[in-house]
């Protein structure tokens, strides 16, 4: 079988050259099925318990997750003829964007007002053009009406509140473009600020990925110069290029053809997909790094290209096919992951590695056969500096074992150490640097309005009885006592101001009514007058189910479980009983979705971790092979949460999913030095120098490949914070894996190597 | 080929029977408004709503009208929430409509304003606009053509509010039943030309009136709808003049 991959590129290149991009094309007009889906919301799990119960409401009382519109001038009042004609337009606008349901500004809000046997419904703003004395009028509802103001106008007056209410399964993304779009044709002269979770959900995918290829494209050209400075060699750095372009197009392609073929949303390229492209980039990138290193080496002592070849192939033919099955392993535990996105990810990265191996095994040496080399240039017949100093190196590490060994020990229990320091927490609003402007439009937002996010209890219960509508009432006191809500509203307010307004407007009748019957006239009065569907976000047809929706500021995830475990005690110890109540929206499915990718995250990073082992064991054939395999990798792991904890870096969903994805990018290194230690093992025996050939063997294209990868740290400058931990993780990742592989793995085979050539020996004689 | 002049010509006595029978859309409006109608009508109702997901409620109402339904008080029978509720509705061509409303529960009797007609009556499809008659003189109309509804030849007849008239339909279009001059199906377009509301409506003879028996009212965008059925139905049976007061509001008559 080795022999036969040998043959394609030695005996047959031409050939092979031209059927490997003649099959990348063929798979790479897949592209064109390719779909980008910047909804976030159809990337959320809909069995999770709280999503279920979340859309039986939306399917009842419509999308409860509204996005927020802010306009004005700071410290001016936004009560003014202009500013009230450009609300009305801009209200009418955002009303005809497509997949939004309502729009709810001061604009199109309705009065309620009675007077001397009189109660009219009527519209807050009656007109475009409004004169002075109804826009003092409008001032004096408001005053009188807080939780209206609250709703529509910024703390000090000088911003106003527009509120948009997608339709349900509406598109995000789609309505944000749709209203930017109004935003930029009306409110040019206007301090505008945006907010609330689906505006985050439907504005970020495309932000997001704008800006990470953007640093991929820099990454690359860093990755690329790294290459060029240690290869020394135009060609050689072009023909890895090539490489990996060609297994992202075949990659690219397939998951476009699988989109079109099944249908499934688990092959759309969502925000969760951004990292696909950089991760296979690296995976090829370190396929060809191995392979162009030790063809080089093999060069400099024969010369002979076809032979350099062959003998690079045949050294390296199963550490990378055990590399690249490890990887697909550690992708493959995906399947664990809640969201459907992320199994895509898993089966389409696999198949790009897939092709990348055979492309290095196959495509790349056929390049190196049909390139003419010149014996004498330098990247063949001198080392580079960087091969030389990774050798030094790697010297020092093996003459004193113990001491690194012992160094490593400590350095892995500080991590442990670490790991319980680890705080669990995601703000959505800490996503964003300071300087951000989505950060300081959350920040107005929570500041001088009603805050962002929003909390609902769904109630179920006779909502025209005044006992129930009264212990409504003293729910929504206790959630307004909270000091990140800023304000409730149930139709327990719609029922006191209409007994207010019955009552000639006397703020004492501000209450509940005594009886049944009176609640039941209040309703009848006000369909006789208002639109019906003015309730229909309050409560349900038949009066059998209401929602108390609490408006908040940007919590984390820590203080939504605080919250909900406050009102849970809150409800126990009142007599609430006969209210069935549920909370629920989208903070409570947020909480979940977080919690079950973080505990997804782990299974993955444990299932790749035993599975790595499992083949290691299998092809090295012995458990010890398995058990060295994981040494680099699982002390990377325990350091990557360690350091977190101790530099206080919360550990979020986004963390620990990157955490699992940058794993199968880290495992190669340990396959391919215990791979060259097993083969002076069985070629040579036990020499005291097997761990020096080894690492003279391994130790530059383990660094030059880790070094080339860490250029995608170049995500450590994009906007957003996530993706700048993904920069981060790649360079820690990197390093952890490579140094650990160099350091742990080489001390550890050092001081074990006589059992481990009694191990092989006994092997041989099996074999 | 055939000779153009006999080709014109046989053209011409086709369409002549046609064109001696032919009412412009002003006539036939005219003619249904002459239609004959009750000086006054007592009736039971049943209304029942139904909400985008299918959900009803269902209501019995008494009503007496009189004056081509310009004057109307109606009791609400049942559910028993709503029981004893009642509303009066008393039109003025040149003042602001009356309409009031007593609240058992309150003993209160309270004004309703009449300013946005486009807001829903009670709940329903219906608003006060749909609710109230067009005025002749208020409309434009043109004869769009003749279709058969449910076997009955109908003409098409669509209504244009004139300029300077506000209403909050664009435009009406209008299925007359040609031989009793009544709407069989009524369309109204929102003012962007849209369907926004189809009105059903079924009749029976009664001392030579046609009396609506079912109206079935669906507001296509927003996909609900209100069905009205009448019974106990009767004509011209004197109602006073003085029942549409105030205080005949609080009192159901049996």
């Amino acid at each position: 079988m080795k022999q036969w991959f040998i043959d394609q590129s030695v005996v047959h290149p031409k050939r092979s050259i031209i059927l490997s991009i003649l099959l990348t094309i063929l798979m790479g007009t897949g592209i064109k099925y390719f779909v980008v889906e910047d909804d976030f919301m159809k990337l959320l799990p809909q069995d999770v318990q709280s999503m279920i119960t979340w859309n039986n409401l939306r399917d009842e009382f419509g999308s409860t997750d509204l996005m927020f519109v802010a306009f004005g001038h700071s410290g001016g009042d936004a009560l003014n003829p202009e500013s009230l004609a450009t609300l009305w337009d801009v209200t009418q606008a955002m009303a005809e964007v497509e997949d939004v349901d309502e729009v709810i500004s001061l604009a199109n809000m309705d009065r309620m007002d009675g007077d001397e046997g009189f109660l009219e419904v009527s519209s807050l703003q009656p007109a475009r053009e409004v004169s002075d004395s109804e826009i003092s009028s409008i001032r004096d509802y408001l005053d009188d009406n807080s939780k209206i103001r609250a709703r529509s106008l910024s703390r000090n007056g000088d911003y106003f509140n527009i509120m948009i209410r997608p339709v349900v399964n509406g598109r995000n993304d789609v309505i944000v473009q749709g209203l930017q779009k109004v935003a930029a044709e009306n409110l040019i002269s206007y301090d505008v600020h945006w907010g609330g979770q689906s505006y985050l959900t439907g504005s970020l995918p495309l932000m997001i990925r704008t800006d990470v290829m953007a640093l991929m494209r820099v990454g690359l050209i860093g990755m690329l110069l790294i290459l060029l400075l240690s290869f020394r060699n135009i060609p050689a750095v072009g023909i890895v290029l090539v490489t990996i372009l060609l297994s992202l197009v075949f990659m690219v392609g397939f998951h476009g053809w699988m989109y079109h073929l099944t249908g499934s949303d688990a092959f759309l390229f969502s925000i969760l997909n951004t990292s696909m492209p950089i991760i296979l980039l690296t995976i090829a990138n370190s396929y060809g790094v191995h392979i162009i290193t030790k063809f080089f080496r093999k060069m400099r002592l024969t010369q002979d290209v076809k032979g350099s070849v062959a003998a690079s192939l045949d050294s390296l033919i199963l550490p990378v096919f055990l590399a690249a099955l490890t990887t697909i392993a550690a992708f493959l535990s995906m399947i664990f992951a809640p969201l459907e996105s992320l199994l895509g990810y898993g089966i389409s990265i696999s198949v790009g590695i897939v092709w990348a191996w055979l492309l290095t095994t196959i495509f790349l040496p056929s390049l190196l056969v049909v390139k003419k080399w010149k014996p004498d240039s330098v990247a063949v017949s001198k080392a580079s500096g960087f091969e030389s100093f990774v050798v030094a190196f790697g010297d020092q590490v093996i003459k004193r074992p113990k001491m690194i060994l012992g160094a490593a020990i400590v350095v892995v229990l500080i991590g442990a150490y670490g790991i319980f320091q680890l705080n669990i927490e995601v703000n959505m609003k800490h996503f964003f640097k300071p300087e951000n402007p989505i950060r300081q439009s959350l920040e107005f937002m929570d500041d001088e309005m009603t805050g962002t996010m929003d909390l609902q209890l769904l109630i179920n219960a006779d909502l025209k009885s005044p006992e129930v509508l009264n212990k409504i009432e003293s729910i929504q006191t206790f959630m307004e006592s909270h000091p990140s809500v800023t304000l409730s509203i149930s139709i327990a307010d719609v029922i006191k101001l209409m007994h207010r307004m019955i009552n000639d407007n006397d703020p004492a009748f501000e209450t509940i009514p005594d009886t049944r019957e009176k609640v039941n006239n209040l309703f009848t009065l006000y369909s006789m007058s208002g639109d019906p569907d003015d309730f229909s976000s309050l409560v349900d047809y038949d009066y059998r189910k209401g929602l108390a929706t609490s408006m908040m500021r940007a919590i984390s995830t820590r203080e939504i479980v605080q919250l909900v475990d406050e009102i849970e005690v809150f409800l126990s110890q009142n007599d609430y009983e006969d209210l069935d109540i549920t909370i629920t929206g989208m903070l409570v499915v947020f909480r979940d979705l977080v919690s079950l990718i973080l505990k997804s995250s782990f299974i993955s990073i444990f299932a790749s971790i035993i599975v790595i082992a499992l083949i290691a064991a299998y092809f090295f054939k012995h458990w010890i092979w398995g058990a060295m395999a994981i040494i680099p990798l699982s002390s990377a792991v325990i350091l990557n949460f360690g350091l977190m904890g101790i530099f206080g870096i919360d550990l979020n969903h986004v963390t620990a999913l990157l955490s699992a994805i940058i794993i199968g990018v880290g495992v190669d290194f340990a396959i391919h030095y215990i791979s060259q230690f097993r083969v002076h093992l069985r070629r040579e025996g036990l020499t005291p120098s097997i761990s020096h050939a080894t690492m003279q063997d391994v130790g530059y294209p383990v660094m030059l490949d880790a070094a080339s990868n860490m250029a995608f740290g170049s995500l450590l400058f994009s906007e957003f914070i996530p993706m700048i931990h993904m920069g981060g993780l790649m360079i820690f990742a990197m390093i952890s894996t490579s140094v650990g592989t160099l350091t742990l793995l080489a001390v550890s085979l050092e001081l074990s190597k006589h059992y481990l050539a009694k191990v092989e020996a006994v092997k041989i004689i099996e074999d | 080929m055939k000779h153009p002049i006999r080709q014109l010509t046989v053209f011409t006595l086709l369409l002549v029977p046609f064109l001696l029978t032919a009412q412009t859309g002003y006539e036939i409006a005219k003619a249904m408004d002459e239609t004959l109608s009750p000086k006054d009508m007592k009736a039971e109702m049943t209304m029942v709503l139904t909400n985008k997901q299918g959900k009803t409620r269902e209501s019995t109402i008494r009503s007496i009208s009189a004056n081509d339904n310009r004057e109307q008080i109606i009791w609400f029978l049942s559910p028993a929430d709503d029981k004893g509720v009642a509303f009066l509705k008393i039109e003025h061509q040149d003042q602001d409509d009356e309409m009031r409303l007593w609240l058992p529960a309150f003993n209160k009797v309270r004004r309703i304003s009449s300013k946005k007609k486009a807001d829903s009556f009670m709940g329903s499809d219906l608003s006060y606009e749909d609710m109230t008659s067009r005025e002749l003189d208020e409309y434009t109309y043109e004869l769009k053509g003749e279709q058969e509804i449910d076997g009955i030849p109908c003409y098409i007849l669509e209504s244009t509010p004139k300029e300077g008239i506000t209403r909050t339909y664009k435009r009406f279009v209008t299925y007359v039943s040609k031989a009793d001059l009544v709407a069989i199906i009524d369309e109204a377009y929102d003012m962007r030309d849209e369907l926004l509301k189809r009105r059903v409506m079924k009749y029976e003879k009664q001392k030579s009136y046609n009396l609506p028996v079912e109206i079935y009212v669906e507001n296509v965008q927003k996909n609900t709808n209100t069905r009205l059925t009448f019974s106990k139905q009767e004509v011209d049976t004197g109602v006073e003049p003085d029942l549409f007061q105030e205080k005949n509001l609080k009192r159901i008559p049996q």
